[in-house]
């Protein structure tokens, strides 16, 4: 289901450019490269939830203060 | 800001007290809050160029404290065991007027206009503030050492090469050291225990809700939890049992009244059924064998003192916890810090900026996904452990490394066993259970159900009475 295919720099450059960071030392912008494919592939990791009505922990809470 | 005034060496037998015992002499007039305050600033003058422990010390305003507190008692105002009792706290809590850092490049020149709800309780019970902790910034870090903060790095008092676990790294350094009589963390993934685990001294992070973190520069909503670091498990139950209960300022504040956590706390614990985790899943680190050897002894130890152990398996590995907190992790802070990581990242130090890239590249739906494994992991977790009055379960899998094995260090931080308990909420206590051949101390976890704080104090108490760990100093 989830796509880990490792991410490219030019892929990186462009997703980074697009949320903001537009002057990302060559350094850092490889840094984030390592740590998407970490981040996906841990992500891809966590078990999903068999039933829809699994909620996530509540932490909304009304009344609202 | 290290406003030190001048004073006399400092006086070991009186930084050495417990909280206990100090409060048993003021409370008879045998000892002056005064006298005492100032063997603590002595106690940090002289420490301070090894220990790094703090990144403010608050000299004037505690002696300020130190002789309002003496007047008081003198005129018959005795607030309690707090009354005169100097403590100090890790530079993410607020104290109006003060600096607060996170020891972060991003915070050097704020000054809070708002005081921590924990701090504004301990006060008004009559402790007095000696100033604010050194931590990893914004509380964040895996183990590494990149020495890239703008403090020097926390030293361990049992030995200066030693790393002090984190991140609330002053304030287990501070305890041992005799430099604070207590001191408040806060605990995301083990940031209360690790650091008490490496300077030998007691680190509670209770049930999630239980201390409010209002006015704490938050890490990870869901999953931060404010707590207190002692020599002893009595005086931990007695710092708790101040700084716990519901605050309307903190959403995540549980709405419950607050046991008396020392009221029974030296009942022993025969006839107790307390579970043993042993087993943490096949990726889990190996255990150093003086720390294997001394989780067996513990084991032993309550079983003498008529405790029935029984094993118990968790529903998960240690990585199946781990990875939900990392990933809740990645995404809250991310967005406690967007602005921040946008426009000032090169300020960050690397651990850091990575946690903040990594939030980055995240996606909403596995944040999600985290939260609802979260849930459901909690609720399979808790049907084990209440099937037990309370747990024993290992800490950290090896001693405090030194600080040049970025392996090991991260071994310590990043595979030991804490981050199970903030994903499921439980309570849970680390304790000094012996020393190594190195003579570094040991630790464990006792775990709790929710809300029974009383008994992982209760069973800690009784181990601590029982073992002749609590005898031992660093000798600086």
């Amino acid at each position: 289901m989830t796509d880990t295919t490792p991410w490219t720099i030019d892929e990186i450059a462009a997703y980074a450019a697009r949320y903001g960071l537009t002057r990302l030392e060559p350094a850092h912008l490889e840094r984030m490269r390592e740590i998407a494919d970490k981040v996906a592939l841990a992500s891809a990791a966590i078990p999903r939830m068999p039933r829809k009505s699994d909620e996530p922990a509540p932490v909304f809470r009304v009344p609202l203060t | 800001m290290k406003a030190m005034p001048k004073l006399a060496p400092a006086a070991p037998e009186l930084v050495h007290l417990t909280i206990t015992e100090a409060s048993r002499l003021i409370a008879a007039r045998r000892l002056s809050p005064v006298e005492l305050v100032e063997a603590f600033l002595a106690r940090i003058a002289a420490t301070e160029d090894r220990l790094h422990a703090y990144i403010t010390v608050l000299g004037d305003e505690a002696l300020a404290a130190a002789r309002q507190a003496e007047a008081d008692i003198a005129a018959g105002r005795y607030k309690g065991p707090l009354h005169g009792i100097p403590f100090a706290v890790k530079d993410n809590y607020h104290v109006v007027g003060v600096r607060t850092t996170g020891a972060s490049r991003l915070m050097l020149d704020y000054v809070a206009d708002e005081t921590a709800t924990a701090i504004e309780r301990l006060t008004a019970a009559g402790a007095i503030l000696l100033g604010k902790l050194n931590t990893w910034e914004y509380g964040t870090g895996t183990g590494e050492i990149h020495d890239d903060l703008p403090f020097p790095l926390a030293r361990n008092p049992w030995n200066t090469d030693r790393f002090t676990g984190g991140s609330s790294t002053g304030a287990g350094v501070a305890v041992a050291a005799g430099s604070a009589m207590f001191a408040l963390g806060s605990d995301t993934g083990g940031s209360v225990r690790l650091p008490a685990a490496a300077a030998g001294v007691q680190g509670m992070k209770a049930t999630y809700g239980v201390v409010s973190r209002a006015g704490i520069l938050p890490n990870c909503w869901s999953l931060d939890v404010a707590g207190p670091l002692t020599w002893t498990c009595e005086d931990n139950a007695l710092v708790l049992r101040t700084i716990a209960g519901h605050d309307p300022r903190d959403p995540g504040s549980a709405d419950r009244l607050v046991p008396d956590y020392l009221q029974g706390i030296g009942a022993g614990i025969a006839g107790m059924v307390i579970g043993v985790i042993r087993d943490l899943g096949p990726d889990a680190p190996s255990m150093q064998p003086d720390t294997r050897a001394n989780l067996e002894a513990m084991e032993a130890v309550l079983e003498d003192l008529g405790a029935r152990l029984v094993e118990i398996s968790l529903p998960a590995p240690l990585s199946g916890y781990r990875q939900i907190v990392g990933a809740i992790n990645w995404g809250e802070s991310y967005s406690i810090h967007e602005r921040d990581f946008l426009e000032r990242a090169d300020l960050m130090g690397k651990a850091l900026r990575d946690k903040m890239t990594a939030g980055f590249t995240m996606r909403a739906v596995d944040y999600i996904a985290a939260q609802r494994r979260r849930r459901e992991l909690a609720q399979s977790t808790d049907a084990v452990l209440s099937a037990c009055d309370a747990v024993l379960a290992p800490c950290t899998f090896l001693t405090a490394p030194t600080f040049d094995d970025q392996e090991t260090l991260t071994k310590f931080t990043f595979g030991a066993a804490t981050s199970i308990f903030n994903a499921t909420g439980h309570p849970a206590l680390s304790i000094c259970n012996g020393f190594d051949a190195d003579g570094m101390p040991t630790s464990a976890q006792i775990v709790g159900r929710w809300f029974d704080e009383a008994t992982v104090y209760r069973v800690a108490r009784a181990y601590e009475a029982a073992t002749p760990w609590r005898a031992e100093r660093p000798v600086l």
